[in-house]
C-alpha cells in the first residue's frame, strides 16, 4: 500500500513537472519567430520542386536523418530474424470460410494499386515511402494471416523479402553518392542540379520520387520480415 | 494553457505509471506506446497554428502550419513501431522460457 | 470545432484509462486500434495529413496486428 502511495506520488510529481514545461513550450512557440520554418515554407517549394513540405524535409533537407531512421528498421528486422530460430511455424490454429479466401484474393491487386500509388505520388499528396511501403507489406501479411504460413513463404521466401530490402538500403546510398559525383554534398538534390520539373507533375522534384521507391521497398520488405518472424516464433 | 496540453500531461502520466505499476507484459508494452502517442500528440500540437492549412502548397496560402515537427513525428512513427516489434519478440520470448507473464513471478526465478 | 476537439479529447483519455485500468488483457488489446483511431482525427483536424496517415497505418493497423499474435501466442500464462 505504502510503495502504491509512493508511485502516485512519484507519478503526479512527474505531471506537475511536465505541466509547467509544456506550458513553456507553449508560450515559447506563440511568442517567438521560427525563421527556420519560415524559410522552408516561403522557399521550399522553389528549392527542391516538391509540393508536399513533410516529404521536401525528409528527403531533400534531411534525408540524411531519413537513412538513420531506414538503418533502425534494418537493426530491428535483423535481430527479429536472429532471435526467432528456423522451425516449422504453428499457425493460428483457424480455418476460415471460402468467402474470406476468395475476398483475401479479390482484395490483393487493390492493396498493390493503392501501395503503388502512395509511393509515386508521395511528393505531391499525403503519403510517402513509409506508409505505401507498409501498405505493400500488407500483401505477404495477409497470405500468411489467411492462406498460412507455408505457402506465404512458397510464394516469397524469406531469402527473396532480404535480397529486396538490401536493394532497398543500397540503392538509397547510391542514389546519395549519385550527387557526390557531381561534386556536392551527400544526398543533396536541387544544388547538384538535378532537373527539378515542374511543382505539381508527377515526374519532377529531381531525386525524391526514387528516393521515395527505394524506401517504400525497403520498408515493405523490412516490415513483411518482421512480422512472418513474429508469427514462426514457436 | 489549454486543453490540449493537459491531456497531453495526463497521457504521459498515464503510460509511466502503466510502467511502473502494471504486472502484465503485454500492458507493461501497451503503456510503452501510450507514451509514445502522447509525445507524437505534443508535436503536432506545436506545428499547430488556429486558421493555418497543412503544408501541402498546391497554390499559395497565406498562413501555413510549420512542416518541420510533422516531419519528425513521422519518424518517431515508425522507429516506435519497430521498438514495439522487437519488444513484443522478447515478451513472446520471455513466456516461452518462463511460462509467465507476471513481473513478480519473473523476478523471484533466479538468472 | 472546438467542441469537437474536446469531445475526442474526452474519448481519448477514457479510451487510455479503458486500456490500463481493465482487468483482461484481450480488452486492453482491443482497445488500442480505438485509441490510435481517434489520434488519426485528432491529427486530421491539427492539419497534419502526413502524420495521420502513418498513425493510421502503422499504429492503428500493423502494431495491433503484433499485439494480436503475441496475445495468440501466449494463451497458456493468460490467466494471471
Amino acid at each position: 500500500m505504502v510503495k502504491k502511495l509512493y508511485k502516485l506520488g512519484l507519478v503526479v510529481s512527474l505531471g506537475m513537472f511536465l505541466f509547467v514545461l509544456f506550458s513553456d513550450i507553449h508560450n515559447l512557440d506563440r511568442t517567438s519567430k521560427n525563421y527556420l520554418s519560415e524559410h522552408y515554407i516561403s522557399e521550399g517549394v522553389q528549392e527542391t520542386g516538391a509540393i508536399n513540405l513533410v516529404t521536401s524535409v525528409l528527403y531533400d533537407y534531411r534525408a540524411f536523418d531519413t537513412l538513420g531512421e531506414a538503418t533502425v528498421l534494418l537493426t530491428a528486422a535483423t535481430i527479429l530474424a536472429f532471435l526467432v530460430p528456423v522451425t516449422k511455424a504453428d499457425m493460428l490454429g483457424t480455418t476460415f470460410t471460402i468467402i474470406v479466401y476468395q475476398a483475401t484474393k479479390y482484395l490483393i491487386p487493390f492493396i498493390a494499386v493503392l501501395g503503388v500509388y502512395v509511393i509515386m505520388f508521395g511528393h505531391l499528396s499525403p503519403g510517402g515511402g513509409f506508409v505505401g511501403g507498409v501498405v505493400m507489406a500488407l500483401i505477404p501479411i495477409l497470405l500468411s494471416l489467411t492462406y498460412g504460413i507455408d505457402f506465404s513463404e512458397y510464394k516469397l521466401t524469406p531469402n527473396t523479402k532480404k535480397v529486396v530490402e538490401d536493394i532497398g538500403a543500397i540503392g538509397f546510398i547510391l542514389l546519395g553518392l549519385l550527387a557526390v559525383l557531381t561534386g556536392n554534398n551527400f544526398l543533396a538534390n536541387g544544388q547538384a542540379g538535378f532537373p527539378l520539373g515542374n511543382a505539381g507533375e508527377l515526374i519532377s522534384a529531381g531525386l525524391i520520387p526514387y528516393l521515395n521507391v527505394m524506401i517504400g521497398i525497403k520498408v515493405g520488405a523490412g516490415l513483411a520480415i518482421i512480422f512472418n518472424s513474429l508469427m514462426k516464433e514457436q | 494553457m489549454e486543453l490540449p496540453f493537459v491531456v497531453v500531461t495526463i497521457l504521459f502520466c498515464l503510460g509511466i505509471y502503466t510502467i511502473i505499476t502494471q504486472k502484465n507484459l503485454i500492458k507493461i508494452v501497451l503503456g510503452f506506446t501510450i507514451v509514445e502517442s502522447s509525445l507524437i500528440l505534443i508535436f503536432v500540437l506545436v506545428s499547430y497554428q488556429p486558421g493555418g492549412t497543412a503544408p501541402i502548397l498546391d497554390k499559395a496560402y497565406h498562413l501555413v502550419v510549420d512542416p518541420i515537427p510533422q516531419a519528425l513525428a513521422l519518424t518517431s512513427i515508425v522507429i516506435g513501431g519497430s521498438v514495439t516489434a522487437v519488444m513484443l519478440a522478447l515478451v513472446i520470448k520471455i513466456q516461452k522460457r518462463y511460462r509467465t507473464l507476471n513481473v513478480d513471478k519473473l523476478r523471484k526465478l533466479k538468472g | 470545432m472546438d467542441m469537437i476537439v474536446t469531445l475526442l479529447m474526452i474519448f481519448l483519455l477514457v479510451t487510455a484509462f479503458f486500456m490500463v485500468f481493465t482487468k483482461q488483457t484481450a480488452n486492453a488489446v482491443i482497445a488500442f486500434p480505438i485509441f490510435g483511431s481517434i489520434l488519426v482525427v485528432l491529427f486530421v483536424i491539427f492539419q497534419a495529413p502526413s502524420v495521420a496517415m502513418a498513425e493510421a497505418v502503422i499504429t492503428a493497423g500493423l502494431a495491433t496486428g503484433f499485439f494480436v499474435i503475441t496475445f495468440n501466442k501466449t494463451k497458456d500464462s493468460r490467466k494471471e
